[in-house]
């Protein structure tokens, strides 16, 4: 197990270096002026010969790229063309609004999803069941920032239910300020959830060891709630790993939409205001985010799986 | 795929016959069709502004309102479709082409090369989808073309990923070890042997994953970073309903349906597809 | 009969199917009595599976049980309530699968899962922990306390199928079902496995049910032996009267292509020629006619009628009623 970890880490660790690496050279890549490019037109003339200096452009790209390495192991990525604080901090500040929206809508999104899936496989080609999979590709169907204007629109414009934007203040307010964000990105993840679940439960229920079970005379409850989920969701953690990602896709819309504060509105208000050192800072950081996921995730998965855990 | 004609009816029958087939081509169908003859059906022009008519409920004149600029706004929901499918439609075959071509040099090639790419691709996926367009749009600027290949760029290593699979399963198979025992050359057993066998899955999938792809065109659009205005999108007309959202609603519902019905006809259409297809894809994913 | 521990009889079982209704078991009867070793041979698809899943009643949804009773202890399992069958599952009658890598949950410890077919008794959780180390090492696993931590994979096809043996003895039952638990094995671990399950049926003492494809295990273990063909019993008897004296051509020819009877070793493996008939679409007489080598008209008129022979044997063949007219 801890072998596994290590590989499946260090597998992180370099597909993050590639992918930051690919960023580097991308910028670089794109005529023109770097410090033009890196930091906009809005800079000023003492950050850009600042960044110049940084950079070192007039040294092989090699050592660029060793020098912006070492930058970023130090937890320097830049600083804001405005204010000149550090980057850091400002996307730092910013992540945990993200990450609260992305935890409320997995859980809310999974959980349900499972129920669902679950029970639709527990009755096979019942009306319950039928109706789940007609919704579930329904809502699989809906595109995040589709639902969360519409549900603005509907709930928070005309019914009034729940506040129209902002975090809000306090526990329950914060609350009350996530409900409308979550529903919109979780919704499509409870018929994908659902699906998937209900899929790889048949598959489980037609395997050989539910008939042992069943020789056995252990309840249908206990053969669907342990014996089938314990393996029929393995599949929907490897999947929320994945997720996270298009839930941190999603997240921008939903943050733009109900004007909360997080990772993608500062992306976006920052390529308005053309602050690019913040939009690379921040996109560096959600991309690593999702790489430790995914990882994470994998890691989750053998854990729950004892075949998982001893073959790898 | 040599007679392709019957092949075709044989598929379009099967998906005919299912239900929720039948309507995913009807819905397909109805946007191609609008899309192909927008000129003619739209009853306004869908970017000539009427500053008298502005912000107008549905009615009989204009079908679905007009906007803050007095456009009408189901014209533009009609011309919106056009940009919609000229956005995925090369996005996805461009995608689909490159990632069988390095899928298949991964299932096929040697090794370390086939590390390399999957590497690569599991690198093209460690970006959330978003950001990175967001990076690439910040760095290259809002174009219809920057659209396209970001949506192109994201989507080859799925692409890539299956037609690596399949290559893999159909390399040990007995009738290509069959072939390359009489000696055939790597081009025959590639292109002639595997190549059929691949694009038939990559299709189902393209047609599942064009509705991602008409997502994420609306939605860069609706973050000011895709399409230009006044071009009519469905993204663009979300970015005027929401900031008109507390005058009419109009402008959001006439932006978000096409986009849900856009998404369900595509996605019915390529499960249906799939089944009729190969049933055995139903697991993959 | 009051020593007879399951009586079947005359079942008849269809599939029903798009094709339309398979008649998969045909008139079935023979009886099992306490403590008794009874084989069924036949080859796939004769059925063998169908009666099994029939007995223990965890049949496919489409399956429809057209005639005939499944009595176990004189109760007719078919008309027992569901809940009543299940309190019998594994308590009264056990079953031992075919395939040893797949009948244990993968996911749970093999401990966990003998742990929860103890479900009926009240015992405390460290009592029924101790009972099942006891059963593992009943079945010759080594170290038991410690293995039952273990998971499913951790162990050999040997070992799993000495577990799933294990887990059907836990509860003492009166009738085992043994369905092909030596298929998936090689010859040596055959060896094993067969011998530990004649050990335990003396100590338990209880009926098997012991369904094979291969004669020797049968002749090996068995005390009488039911040959099946294509959903219907062509012979039954003594284990030792079937093998020297066989009356149905079909019988003949399974222990003519029985490897353990073939002297050369396999330079060409004799195989029955023809195959199984069509279950949804029965021909007129006898199954076996078309593969039979000694088939003369009247097979092709009516079905011969299983008829005792003897004492402990019946066959169901016309040659029988010429040989001997009675």
């Amino acid at each position: 197990m801890l072998h596994y970890a290590v590989r499946r880490f260090a597998l992180a660790a370099l597909i993050v270096f590639v992918a930051v690496t690919a960023m580097f050279l991308m910028i670089r890549a794109v005529p023109g002026d770097p410090v033009q490019i890196m930091l906009g037109p809005r800079a000023t003339p003492e950050l850009q010969a600042r960044l110049t200096a940084e950079l070192a452009l007039d040294q092989p790209i090699w050592n660029q790229l060793a020098i912006f390495y070492g930058n970023l192991l130090q937890g320097d990525l830049g600083v804001d063309v405005f204010s000149g604080r550090p980057v850091t901090s400002i996307v730092l500040q910013q992540l945990p609004y993200t990450l609260e929206l992305i935890v409320a809508s997995i859980l809310w999104s999974a959980s349900l999803g499972i129920a669902l899936g679950a029970y639709a496989a527990a009755h096979p080609n019942t009306l319950i069941d039928r109706i789940t999979a007609a919704v579930s590709v329904a809502f699989v169907a809906a595109p995040a920032f589709v639902v969360a204007l519409l549900s603005l629109l509907v709930f928070a414009v005309h019914l009034r239910w729940f506040p129209a934007i902002g975090v809000g203040d306090g526990v329950l307010d914060r609350l009350n300020h996530l409900v409308l964000p979550a529903f919109a990105i979780g919704l499509s993840w409870v018929g994908y959830v659902a699906r998937l679940v209900r899929a790889s439960m048949l598959e489980v229920m037609g395997e050989n060891h539910i008939r042992t079970a069943r020789a056995f005379g252990l309840s249908e409850r206990r053969i669907v709630m342990i014996y089938a989920l314990r393996i029929a969701i393995l599949p929907v953690v490897t999947v929320i790993g994945v997720g996270i990602g298009f839930l941190l896709s999603s997240a921008v819309f939903a943050e733009i939409v109900f004007a909360r504060p997080g990772l993608g509105k500062l992306v976006i208000d920052s390529i308005t205001t053309r602050n690019y050192p913040i939009v690379m800072g921040a996109v560096l950081v959600s991309t690593t985010l999702f790489v430790v996921s995914t990882a994470l995730a994998d890691l989750i998965n053998a854990w729950l799986d004892p075949r998982a855990r001893s073959t790898v | 795929m040599s007679k392709p004609r019957s092949e075709l009816h044989l598929i379009l029958t099967g998906v005919a016959r299912d239900p929720l087939g039948l309507m995913g081509l009807i819905i397909v169908g109805t946007i191609v069709f609008c899309a192909l003859f927008a000129s003619w059906i739209t009853p306004h022009d869908p970017i000539g502004m009427n500053i008298q008519d502005r912000l107008q409920g549905p009615s009989l004149t204009y079908l679905l309102g007009t906007d803050q600029l007095g456009r009408d706004t189901f014209s533009r929901v009609i011309a919106g479709g056009q940009v919609a499918l000229k956005v995925a439609l090369p996005a996805v075959f461009g995608a689909m082409t490159i990632g069988l071509t390095l899928g298949m040099i991964a299932g096929y090639g040697p090794k370390w090369l086939d590390n390399l790419l999957m590497l690569f691709f599991d690198t093209i996926r460690s970006f959330p989808t978003v950001m990175f367009a967001l990076a690439v749009v910040a760095l290259v600027g809002p174009s219809l073309q920057t659209v396209v290949l970001v949506v192109m760029a994201t989507s080859i290593p799925t692409y890539g990923r299956v037609a690596r699979t399949q290559t893999l399963t159909l390399r040990n198979s007995e009738f290509i070890l069959a072939e390359r025992s009489m000696g055939a050359s790597m081009a025959r057993i590639l292109g002639v042997h595997m190549l059929p066998n691949i694009v038939g899955v990559l299709a189902v999938l393209a047609a599942m994953d064009i509705p991602t792809v008409i997502a994420l065109e609306a939605g860069l659009s609706f973050l000011g970073l895709g399409v230009k205005p006044p071009t009519p999108s469905w993204g663009a007309l979300l970015k005027d309903g929401y900031s008109l959202i507390r005058q009419t609603p109009w402008l959001v519902v006439g932006g978000g349906l096409p986009i849900i019905l856009a998404t369900l006809g595509f996605t019915f259409l390529g499960e249906s597809l799939r089944d009729v297809v190969d049933p055995k894809l139903r697991k993959q994913r | 009969m009051s020593d007879s521990l399951l009586e079947i009889d005359r079942l008849s079982v269809d599939y029903e199917t798009a094709r339309g209704d398979l008649k998969a078991l045909r008139d079935i009867t023979f009886d099992v009595k306490k403590g008794e070793i009874v084989g069924i041979v036949g080859e796939s698809g004769c059925g063998k599976s169908t009666l099994i899943s029939s007995i223990l009643r965890l049949t496919a949804p489409n399956t429809r049980f057209r005639e005939g009773e499944v009595r176990f202890k004189g109760q007719d399992l078919l008309t027992l309530p569901e809940r009543k069958m299940r309190d019998l599952r594994g308590a009264d009658i056990s079953i031992v699968f075919q395939d040893p890598m797949q009948t244990h949950n993968p996911v749970l410890s093999v401990g966990r899962q003998m742990v929860d077919i103890q479900h009926r008794s009240s015992a405390s959780r460290a009592d029924k922990r101790r009972r099942a180390a006891q059963m593992l090492g009943a079945v010759g696993i080594p170290d038991p306390e410690a293995r039952l931590d273990q998971f499913p994979h951790e162990f050999s096809g040997g070992m799993r199928q000495r577990i799933a043996i294990a887990m059907a003895l836990i509860s003492e039952p009166s009738l085992l079902i043994a369905d092909e638990p030596t298929t998936a094995l090689d010859a040596t671990l055959e060896v094993q496995v067969i011998e530990r399950l004649r050990e335990l049926q003396q100590e338990y003492n209880c009926a098997i049910l012991f369904i094979s494809h291969h004669l020797g295990v049968i002749a090996e273990l068995c005390d009488r032996v039911v040959v099946m063909y294509a959903g219907a019993v062509v012979e039954s008897g003594e284990v030792r009267e079937i093998f020297h004296n066989p009356k149905h051509p079909y019988t003949r020819r399974l222990i003519d292509c029985d490897p353990g009877h073939i002297k050369e070793r396999a330079r060409v493996l004799p195989t029955i020629p023809g195959e199984v008939p069509d279950l949804a679409n029965l021909p007129q007489g006898c199954i076996f006619q078309d593969r039979c080598d000694q088939a003369m008209p009247r097979c092709a008129g009516d079905v011969p009628p299983l008829t005792t022979l003897k004492v402990g044997h019946q066959a169901a063949c016309w040659l029988n009623q010429m040989e001997d007219p009675v």
